[in-house]
């Protein structure tokens, strides 16, 4: 049978409104309603992505969420730098098998050690906190090893290594305590609700989809079964065209040196009920 | 406008071409004197046939000699390079200026965009005996409903999806058949390929994103595509179940040849007892196997499409495992010598496998 054009002009029209309508009514549904979490984030958490200054052929705006983990392994990085993702501390073997990764199977040997690496990344919930314990941890961290090496430094006093290290340290502080992003992911599960209920302030704890893929690290010679989150499932926020006045003066103002903090603002950042986030307003604080 | 009985072009480019090759062949045999016909079968064969070349040629511009069928493949890159540029040129389009709208106004754009180009496509089409500006058309309208759907994503934050892929795969098939356009064809099965393994690939709770990780995962689309034209009959589309076929393996033979290599990323490999040098070696002689059953089915039913993917791949994996092999260890003389050997031993048996193949036609009642 040959579609007449009109007929085939009909069916493509109503395919591609039927698309609209069901991609927009997932964003009404997702905006409606009180949203699942409402942060007010700095330009710590929000940042560029990278290259967006090359992208002069693109004149959309979107900004990246800087979130990070407490990581055993990273030594005196410990917080990260602000890159998205990392094996937290916290991802142990129970919260790993209630995720639903098999981790029986590195006991088995190596054959099981093999299939539980091999395992490929699985949907999540993530749950981020916005300046609690975990950012206190990762300051308080950066302040004992600045301690140190300033120390170090004074018991050596004729040493440039130590002394660079002692300036670095001092650096991480600086950044710790006015660049990083506070931003952390504490806890993930796949039962949203259960996590909300265990999380209940919406101003402080976000929710987002997330993915994980397992992992085994070795510490103190022990085989440690954990998980590396690796990103986000909406990895960057489109800035609405009426919000872009107000952002665009402070993005475009370049940091001068490292420990300029370059220009501030604060964005208040929803996440609507299908955990996917928007931003709802924007004020420049300098 | 056209019935729904009204040929394709494709059909109708195939029948000219059967009464050019039987002119030319009546009159072979005139000139042997074999058969001679009279003057007035002459006269109706000549008249029909003028006929239905001069009503296939107002409404299709088909190509009525080998000049114009020369020219013809000429327009017919000139229109698939062009429908690429196109499309791309509609993406970067609408990124250079998308930023200088408000969210009404760039979802305002980005569905016109789509449906006008959709109009425009099947306006063209009614006007476009050639079909190559129809395709043009249609690769842009395709275009512009991918990029309304992922910019519809990009503009609300919506968490990507494989579901995405349905509305695109229908467009592009919508296109394709009411079109006649085997680059639309391409496209939706492209779409259906990546919607199918995703999903199969998420039936063992990996995010869809990463089912391409496995390629196993591609092993049940490639059957559907294959098996597809030959449940449902292609007979007035010229090409259509030869791309099917053609997707379907290498839905199935690029795994392979890619687990033939890179044992680890099968999912045997979770298994114990099956190393991943096991792996590779089962898949590589799985690879062999597929593509040999790919040449005597594509052989046996007439399939060149097949026939010639069937070589191909085979050729490949010899290739690949004579490197494997010998690369290290012999001179580069001897082992480019064993590779032209190869080659004219696989031509001898192809050879043997079109003379049985022919014994067998000629043997049919």
């Amino acid at each position: 049978m040959k579609l007449t054009p009109w007929k085939t002009f009909a069916a493509g029209a109503l395919l591609i409104l039927l698309a609209n309508v069901v991609a927009l009514i997932g964003v009404y549904l997702n905006r409606s309603g009180e949203p699942d979490s409402r942060l007010t984030l700095s330009q710590r958490e929000l940042t560029l992505p990278w290259g967006w200054g090359r992208a002069k052929e693109n004149s959309g705006m979107a900004l990246r969420l800087n979130w990070r983990v407490i990581d055993a392994g990273a030594g005196e990085y410990f917080g990260g730098y602000d890159v998205s993702g990392g094996t937290p501390e916290w991802l142990d073997e129970a919260r790993m098998a209630a995720l639903g990764f098999d981790t029986a199977a590195p006991a088995e040997g190596t054959a099981g050690r093999r299939r539980f690496e091999r395992a490929l990344p699985r949907e999540i919930v993530l749950v981020l906190e916005l300046a609690g314990p975990a950012w206190q941890q990762a300051l308080e961290r950066a302040q004992q090893n600045a301690a140190r090496h300033e120390a170090a430094r004074l018991a050596n006093a004729d040493s440039k290594e130590f002394a660079a290290k002692a300036k670095r340290a001092q650096e991480l502080l600086k950044l710790e305590e006015t660049q990083n992003s506070r931003l952390f992911a504490i806890d993930a599960g796949l039962d949203r609700a259960a996590l909300r209920a265990k999380y209940p302030d919406r101003s402080r704890f976000l929710i987002l989809k997330a993915t994980l893929r397992p992992r085994l690290t070795m510490h103190d010679k022990k085989t440690r079964v954990t998980g590396h989150v690796s990103a986000l499932a909406v990895t960057q926020i489109n800035v609405p065209h009426a919000l872009r006045p107000l952002l665009e003066p402070a993005l475009a103002t370049r940091r001068r040196t490292a420990g300029d903090a370059g220009p501030h603002f604060e964005a208040t950042l929803a996440v609507g009920q299908r955990l996917e986030p928007w931003l709802e307003s924007v004020l420049a604080t300098r | 406008m056209d019935s729904p009985n009204t040929p394709l072009r494709s059909e109708a480019q195939r029948r000219a071409d059967e009464i050019g090759i039987f002119n030319t062949e009546l009159a072979r045999l005139e000139a042997e004197g074999v058969l001679r016909l009279d003057a007035a079968q002459q006269q109706a064969v000549r008249e029909h046939h003028a006929a239905l070349l001069a009503g296939f040629a107002g409404r299709f511009d088909i190509d009525r000699d080998l000049q114009a069928k020369q020219l013809s493949l000429g327009m017919r890159v000139a229109s698939f390079l062009g429908a690429l540029a196109l499309a791309a040129s509609v993406f970067f389009l609408f990124y250079q200026f998308w930023g200088h709208f408000d969210e009404t106004a760039q979802v305002a754009i980005l569905l016109g965009a789509a449906l006008g180009s959709m109009g425009l496509t099947v306006w063209i089409q009614t006007r476009d005996a050639s079909g190559y500006f129809t395709k043009l058309a249609a690769l842009v309208a395709f275009a512009c409903f991918v990029l309304n759907l992922s910019m519809l994503g990009q503009i609300f934050n919506i968490t990507p999806t494989d579901r995405a892929l349905i509305p695109w795969a229908a467009l592009a098939f919508l296109l394709a058949y009411a079109c006649d356009l085997r680059l639309l064809l391409a496209a939706g099965i492209c779409c259906v390929i990546a919607f199918v393994s995703a999903r199969v690939g998420s039936w063992s709770g990996i995010y869809w994103l990463h089912a391409g990780e496995r390629p196993e995962n591609f092993f049940p689309v490639a059957a559907l595509l294959f098996a597809f034209p030959s449940l449902v009959a292609h007979r007035h589309l010229t090409g259509f179940a030869s791309i099917y076929r053609v997707f379907g393996l290498l839905c199935l033979l690029v795994p392979m040849l890619v687990l033939g290599h890179w044992g680890y990323g099968s999912y045997l490999a979770d298994y114990e007892g099956f190393t991943t040098r096991t792996i590779e070696g089962g898949y590589e002689v799985a690879g062999f196997v597929a593509s040999a059953l790919a040449i005597w089915l594509g052989a046996r039913r007439q399939w060149p499409d097949t026939v010639n993917t069937g070589i191909t791949f085979f050729v490949i994996f010899l290739y690949t495992k004579f490197f494997d092999w010998w690369w290290e260890l012999m001179p580069k003389y001897l082992f480019f010598l064993v590779l032209g050997l190869a080659a004219i031993l696989i031509l001898l048996v192809l050879k043997r496998l079109r003379r049985v193949g022919q014994a067998a036609g000629e043997g049919a009642p």
